[in-house]
């Protein structure tokens, strides 16, 4: 057992893949010598050298179009887009070449390769730094997208990640960077597609993933003053989700409410409760609530943002409503 | 000029679960004749629904190809609900009409039927209320705007025995009996119903009708004697002749008359018509062929709709008496008990030996007060105990 | 208030014996130097939210170009965006308002330091975005002609941005249509902690001839030389000679954020910094022309005295409310 920070969980995640196959390489925007904006491949140049570990222009569409060659040709890229935002400037490189060189070139190769793109608000980053896009990748079929919440998923999802012979969309919160958790000191791989109960309960369901598992939790604890038992689901994995912990949370609560710090409409969420409302229709003893970040952009002011931003209150409401 | 793209598939139109009688608000859809890529002509059969009375075989209003079916075989949907996509044109005939002009101008797709009387439930809720037998109807919900959720269904089931044995052979019912279920439910629940009971002297009745059986000709029951005095008593005192809409009441002219038949498949009311003005002869005909229909399952809608009250006699059986629910939309309904031989006080005061019937009038209190019952009870009565009114076909 | 139109007439000829047009470039310097230091000392307060890059030390630049546009020309700046945005005519409460998260603010406190944007005054936005203030200036380039404003459109960038695919495309485009376009790059040397040289090897300049745009690259702490070439170069463009390139060598003195420690750089990068940063240059060439200590003085205390009432103003602002916020992510309708 030993205290880790989620970021370096995930730089330890990048070291070992990288000590255990050569063909890992890192790269993108002072991700080298600099260690990377929030340090998440800090030492990495030093320890195994310019060749694997490179600093890039300002390229986005490059660095990821660039990491789908490499990942053609035998290497195992992890490239880093600084803040999920930009990811913009590189979706032709994800979603036309990454996520469909497979199937549409007859399966003849696969395309292992990382994004890590570092999401979320909270400190007044603005309309341009904040957003949470997930759910553009979710629909990109050819496409993994995870979401580690807690240390140890952030070191065994990067491990998985990187494995994986797929490309995998990682998702980082950078407000769960400084996160610190007691951890074993050997911690595996976490399967992709795994949910993970993080808080067990019998009379409502919360699913969610990332940073709003902490604020799943706190309204948790809201509720379990009230008497209520509200079990919370961290997804881990938004593509390929882990439908069927869903359900069988859900067969035993009868209630859900699916959380998230990304916009509600069109959401992660979205699909989750269509798919509840189908397969999961006679579990239902109330409606399906979500709760999302409202459809406007990320404002700047803390006034705003705090409005905003889905908190614990706004999540034990939704379950009250289940409830209700 | 931007040409806006063709388009060469035909349009594609509703084909909706008519509604086939004027108190019909569901179907099940019994069968489908025809399936996706079938052509048909105008007047195919295409698909079976069964009411809560009676199996109608669905014709093509045109010609046209099914493409898409929506609603399977077994499956209950409300009045106006699309059962499937198709390429023909019109809407399905509502049979209950009156007569209608050959050419007709399109009419607009039916509605779909009120849900005022939808039990608002959650999906488990209904899970559990299916499993164990609990009607919903009958269930207070908790949840907002009076949802039923699961711990009421729970709540319920507990209070009230359950209805369904735990153990024992689990019977599937058809269509239309459930739909007979459905429909005594939800008389019971929607109709604020009261009960007259009096007795009829009936000895010159069956003296009646010994002597008119005897002549030979139709033979006349004791049922059709009854259903004539009703008919007869809906002459004199037509206030009666009245059932419940919403907010108001619906007056009838015609002194219609149903006339309960049990079947395998449950209870089923074909309606004779204008019974008051029918002459026993025919109207024992009549009675005898809508029986027989509706024991064969071929009763058509225009069989069972109309009129404001009904008879149901239960005397074969040796039963004292009866008190039936009401068939809705109508008003009332008469139970008839056995007849049984007695000795009652002559003018005298000696015992004298008499053949009585006991009649319970079941009826709506929207429509009907303790004294109208009580008239239209006593009008029937009246007639009984005079059996050659019976003959008479006017008031 | 400092008007921009006061100088944007006259030329700042370098070697002119008339200190006035240099006294307006010198104070406009003056006022974005002391508005980024009040920034910094707000910021690290925690008075201004988020995160703020500071162009101290490049302010030249901005003022140069702002002393030679008019107000129908229109702009498209950059995360380091505060000079740019107070050269061309923001009106300095409002501005300080925006950065500290006012209702008030140019932008009512949704966007912030990075997306200071003012359209009555024809500044495009910042942007936290790099690279993509130059398509939005040849959209605007192509408004101004389809339009015949007789506007240009002037996108400032920094030299990381030169790796962006956008640079490339905006360079061809505005050279393919003749577009009324200025690109004027702020090199700093430095695209957050990488040094240039490990960015990119095409020298603009070089880059610009390719596409056949005229280019020059001059030193960008010169506020004289860069009025005097903007102005050139502005001229040409709204006669119909389609885009030019400016490069303006330059250094920037603080981290790339605030808070940004920079121990990946040489302290030494910064020794002779009183030597070329761009206010002690302008004021000695002040005093050569016989502008007086006192006079330097004196505007000093009337910039501060600006940027203290700027900051009192901000701190007792509105905060901005949700729902009104909300409730403009679409046009009114009927609006
Ligand atoms: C598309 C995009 N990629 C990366 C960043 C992160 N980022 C912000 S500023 C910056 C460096 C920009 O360098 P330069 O263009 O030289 O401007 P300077 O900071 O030197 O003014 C980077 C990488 C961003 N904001 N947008
Ligand atoms: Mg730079």
């Amino acid at each position: 057992m030993a205290e880790l920070r989620y970021v370096r969980a995930l730089n330890q995640a990048l070291s070992d893949a990288m000590a255990a196959d050569p063909s890992v390489v890192v790269f993108g925007e002072d991700i080298a010598a600099a260690g990377g904006p929030f340090g998440v491949t800090r030492g990495l140049l030093e320890a195994y050298g310019a060749d694997r570990v490179r600093d890039t222009p300002i390229s986005e569409a490059t660095i990821v179009g660039a990491a789908v060659g490499a990942a053609m040709t035998g290497l195992k890229p992890v490239v880093e887009i600084m803040f999920m935002d930009f990811v913009a400037i590189a979706m032709d490189a994800i979603v036309n070449q990454a996520a469909k060189a497979r199937f549409m070139f007859g399966g003849q190769g696969s395309v292992p390769m990382v994004v890590r793109l570092p999401h979320g608000g909270g400190v007044s980053a603005g309309p341009q730094h904040s957003q949470c896009l997930e759910a553009w990748f979710a629909h990109i079929p050819g496409l993994k997208v995870v979401c580690p919440a807690s240390v140890a998923d952030a070191y065994g999802l990067m491990r998985a990640a990187i494995d994986d012979p797929d490309p995998v969309i990682l998702v980082e919160n950078k407000a769960l960077y400084a996160r610190k958790e007691d951890v074993p000191d050997d911690l595996p791989a976490v399967e992709i597609g795994k949910a993970r109960i993080a808080r067990p309960g019998r009379d409502a369901t919360i699913v969610t993933y990332g940073a709003a598992l902490y604020t799943a939790l706190e309204a948790a604890d809201t509720l379990a003053g009230e008497g209520v038992e509200v079990e919370v689901i961290d997804l881990r994995s938004l593509q390929p989700w882990d439908e069927a912990a869903v359900l069988e949370s859900l067969s035993r609560t009868h209630r859900l409410v699916v959380a998230h710090e990304a916009v509600e409409a069109f959401g992660v969420g979205a699909e989750i409760a269509a798919r509840m409302a189908d397969i999961g229709f006679d579990e239902l003893d109330g409606p399906i609530v979500r709760v999302g970040a409202p459809f406007m952009p990320v404002p700047f002011a803390k006034t705003l943002e705090q409005g905003y931003l889905p908190d614990a209150g706004r999540i034990a409401d939704a379950v009250r409503k289940t409830l209700a | 000029m931007p040409s806006s793209p063709a388009n060469n598939a035909p349009a594609l139109t509703d084909l909706v679960m008519p509604k086939l009688g004027l108190t019909m608000t569901e179907g099940v859809l019994a069968e489908w004749k025809a399936k996706p890529g079938d052509s048909v002509s105008a007047g195919t059969v295409i698909f079976v629904v069964e009411t809560d009375k009676i199996a109608n075989e669905v014709e093509a209003p045109s010609a046209g190809t099914i493409a898409e079916i929506l609603v399977q075989t077994g499956e209950t949907v409300p009045v106006g609900t699309p059962v499937a996509r198709w390429t023909g044109k019109g809407f399905i005939a509502d049979e209950a009409d009156a007569p209608r002009p050959a050419v007709e101008a399109p009419k607009p797709a039916p509605l779909p039927a009120s849900t005022g009387d939808r039990v608002r439930a959650t999906p488990l809720a209904r899970r559990i209320a299916k499993a164990q037998g609990v009607d919903l109807h009958a269930v207070a919900g908790s949840g907002p705007d009076g949802r039923i959720k699961a711990a009421d269904v729970e709540a319920a089931a507990k209070t009230a025995p359950a209805a369904s044995p735990t153990e024992g052979e689990r019977i599937a019912l058809s269509a239309k009996y459930l739909a007979m279920v459905r429909r005594v439910v939800a008389a019971k629940r929607d109709i604020p119903d009261f009960q007259v009971v009096r007795t009829a002297d009936v000895g010159a009745l069956l003296e009646l009708r010994r002597q008119l059986n005897a002549v030979g000709g139709p033979k006349v029951s004791v049922n059709d004697m009854v259903l004539k005095a009703v008919g007869r008593a809906l002459l004199s005192l037509p206030r009666a002749n009245r059932i419940w809409a919403e907010d108001a009441h619906i007056a009838f002219a015609a002194t219609d008359v149903g006339m309960v038949v049990n079947s395998e498949d449950g209870l089923f009311i074909p309606i004779l018509r204008d019974v008051g003005r029918l002459p026993l002869d025919r109207l024992a005909v009549d009675s005898a062929a809508a029986a027989a229909k509706a024991r064969e399952g071929r009763l058509a809608a225009g069989d069972i709709t109309g009129g404001a009250i009904s008879v149901s006699n239960l005397g074969m059986f040796g039963a004292k008496a009866l008190t039936p629910i009401i068939s809705p939309p109508q008003s009332a309904i008469l139970g008839i008990g056995a007849v049984e031989r007695l000795f009652r006080p002559d003018a005298e005061g000696k015992p004298a030996l008499r053949q009585e019937m006991t009649l319970t009038l079941s009826c709506d209190h929207r429509v009907y007060d303790g004294v109208l019952a009580a008239r239209l009870l006593q009008a029937v009565a009246e007639a009984l105990e005079a059996p050659h009114s019976l003959l008479l076909t006017e008031g | 208030m400092p008007s921009n139109n006061a100088t944007s007439r006259s030329r700042a000829a370098k070697g002119s014996n008339k200190p006035e047009a240099l006294l307006a470039l010198y104070r406009q310097m003056l006022l974005i130097r002391r508005t980024e230091e009040r920034l910094s000392q707000l910021f690290a307060d925690g008075e201004v939210p988020g995160f703020i890059h500071l162009s101290i030390g490049q302010e030249a630049i901005a003022t140069g170009l702002g002393a030679v546009l008019e107000r129908r020309d229109t702009i498209a700046s950059t995360h380091r965006g505060h000079g740019h945005a107070l050269a061309k005519g923001v009106e300095l409460n409002s501005f300080f308002q925006e950065v500290m998260g006012r209702e008030t603010g140019v932008c009512k406190g949704r966007g912030g330091s990075m997306h200071v944007a003012d359209m009555s005054a024809g500044m495009l936005g910042a942007n936290g975005i790099v690279g993509a203030g130059m398509p939005i200036a040849v959209g605007s380039a192509l408004a101004h002609q389809v339009r015949k404003t007789g506007g240009v459109a002037v996108v400032f960038f920094g030299d990381g941005a030169l790796a962006e695919g956008v640079l490339h495309e905006s360079l061809n485009l505005s050279a393919l249509w003749e577009l009324p376009a200025l690109f004027v790059c702020e090199n700093n040397g430095w695209s957050e902690f990488s040094p240039t040289s490990k960015q990119f090897v095409a020298p603009l300049a070089k880059l610009a001839d390719a596409f056949g745009i005229p280019a020059e690259t001059i030193d960008g702490n010169d506020v004289e030389i860069i009025a005097d070439t903007a102005g050139r170069l502005i001229s040409e463009i709204r006669k119909g000679g389609g885009p030019r390139v400016l490069e303006c060598i330059t250094q920037r003195v603080r981290g790339h954020y605030e808070g940004d420690a920079q121990k990946y750089r040489d302290p030494a990068e910064l020794k002779d910094r009183d030597k070329i940063d761009p206010l002690p240059r302008a004021a000695s060439r002040l005093s050569v022309l016989g502008v007086s200590d006192a006079l330097l003085a004196a505007l000093e205390t009337e910039v501060m005295a600006e940027i203290d009432a700027a900051t009192e103003a901000a701190r007792a602002a509105p905060l901005p409310g949700f729902a009104a916020a909300q409730a403009d992510v679409y046009t009114p309708a009927g609006a």
